[in-house]
């Protein structure tokens, strides 16, 4: 798999992505299953554990710098939590980091969560390259804003 | 967010995403002028932390160890940064940085700043941007800076080369694997630890290392070895101790500011020497006579790209 089409942006530093479910939920089967694949696919992953509060989330992607937060649950909290996560980012002003989501997710919550910037939204059986083909692409929208491309 | 300047003052006043932005420069852009505007803004707050070098094989505990080591200076008052390198993937150059998920909770209760670095195949630049990442920890106020390795390759050994007080973790039952790193990273280490103290033949590991050492003592700092359990704590204070005592026994023997200056100075002019030989030598490459035996042997080609690569430096690259 090839990192992208602007070789360049990432050429040095490759897409950095974290994994993260918070709230309470302990189903991270499916979270080391992406991590691989992330991996594989020629990013850094880091993965946020278990029950991280959403300023940890934040915090932990600050601090790391990451182009992609990806936000997992499979307990139907995520129209609080993953908003709980976006919130918590516009508060600190931060638009050069991405939120993608993903778990059991309602196709009426899409939209919804699409209006709070996190998208993808995947349920069960999404193919996984569907998955890292979209964060691929939102990562290089937020690699393009730290680099001050657009 | 470019802005040097912001960055440069957001570091000093200690905000946590000017610090990262600024890693993230370093290691995105070695040998920038960004990054060389940047260090150069920030040198003078720095120089007075004690880097502390976290080295031993995989699966030791050493991540475990700097969350809860991490979490106890902190509570002495000191600002910690922690950097840790993982390996990437040969085949995808991605990987799964993972030593943050063992020290995530004092890490977040403590406002601790930690970053991961990978291993990629950077050209030679990873001890460089380890350095860079430690100087600007340094100069947003941070006092003890933990940079953790995997302790295996030279690479680790540069950049454990540039730490004032190294640490090497080891464990009972890993027998000649001990052998294996002895020669290299021993040599260098100023405390020694045996983690998972509560094992089986953790007494008779340290027991054989106090001999090793004993063999080869050197005057002045005696290496102690220290058992440890990182996942209870027990052994950590002595740990800590340590530490201090190695500082305080640096500033005494050691002139530290002229040993920072010179390494700074080796560092960076290796990364800047890195980037133009690479830009020349694979364009030389990209000339490279293909057919065999049509420029001679292979010996006298790879002369000749050696020859063509040092004409290009030259000129100017």
């Amino acid at each position: 798999m090839v990192a992208g089409k602007s070789q360049s942006l990432f050429k040095d530093r490759p897409i950095k992505v974290l994994l993260a479910k918070p709230g309470i939920d302990g189903h991270d089967r499916g979270m080391f299953v992406l991590a691989k694949s992330f991996r594989d696919a020629g990013m850094d992953v880091l993965y946020a554990g278990l029950l991280p509060t959403p300023e940890e989330v934040v915090d932990t992607a600050v601090n790391e710098d990451v182009d992609v937060i990806a936000l997992s649950l499979m307990n139907g909290a995520h129209l609080t939590v993953f908003k709980k996560v976006a919130d918590l980012m516009k508060k600190r002003g931060i638009t050069d980091i991405a939120i993608v989501g993903g778990g059991t997710i309602p196709d009426q919550d899409r939209p919804k969560l699409a209006r709070m910037g996190i998208t993808g939204n995947y349920g069960p059986g999404t193919p996984i390259s569907t998955i890292v083909e979209h964060v691929k692409r939102r990562a290089e929208e937020a690699r393009k804003r730290k680099l001050g491309l657009n | 967010m470019l802005d040097t300047g912001e960055i440069v003052s957001g570091i000093l006043r200690g905000d946590p995403r000017s610090i990262s932005r600024a890693v993230s420069i370093m290691e995105t852009m070695p040998g920038s002028a960004e990054r060389r505007k940047i260090l150069e803004a920030i040198y003078p707050n720095t120089g007075n932390g004690q880097i502390i070098g976290i080295t031993g094989p995989p699966g030791i505990g050493k991540s475990t160890m700097i969350g809860k080591l991490s979490l106890s200076i902190a509570q002495k008052g000191h600002k910690i940064g922690v950097v840790a390198v993982d390996a990437s993937s040969p085949f995808s150059n991605g990987s799964i940085l993972g030593n943050r998920l063992r020290m995530q909770d004092s890490l977040t209760s403590r406002n601790i700043f930690m970053r991961s670095l990978s291993t990629r195949g950077q050209r030679g630049g990873l001890s460089s941007t380890v350095w860079d990442t430690v100087t600007i920890m340094e100069a947003s106020g941070m006092d003890k800076i933990i940079v953790e390795t995997v302790g295996s390759g030279q690479a680790d050994l540069d950049i454990l080369g540039l730490a004032d007080t190294i640490v090497l973790v080891l464990a009972p039952g890993l027998g000649d694997e001990i052998q294996a790193i002895k020669a290299g990273i021993m040599e260098i280490a100023s405390i020694i630890v045996v983690n998972k103290i509560d094992r089986e033949g953790a007494y008779m590991a340290m027991k054989d290392i106090q001999d090793m050492l004993a063999i080869n003592s050197a005057d002045g700092w005696v290496i102690p070895v220290i058992g440890t359990n990182a996942l209870t704590g027990d052994g950590l204070e002595d740990l800590m101790g340590c530490m201090e005592k190695h500082w305080i026994y640096l500033h005494e023997h050691v002139n530290i500011r002229e040993s920072r200056f010179k390494n700074t100075v080796a560092m960076d002019a290796k990364i800047q020497l890195d980037q133009i030989v690479q830009r020349s030598f694979q364009r030389a490459l990209q000339g490279m006579e293909t057919i065999p035996g049509k420029n001679g042997s292979p010996y006298d080609e790879s002369n000749s790209i050696v020859k063509k690569t040092i004409e290009s430096i030259l000129k100017g690259g």
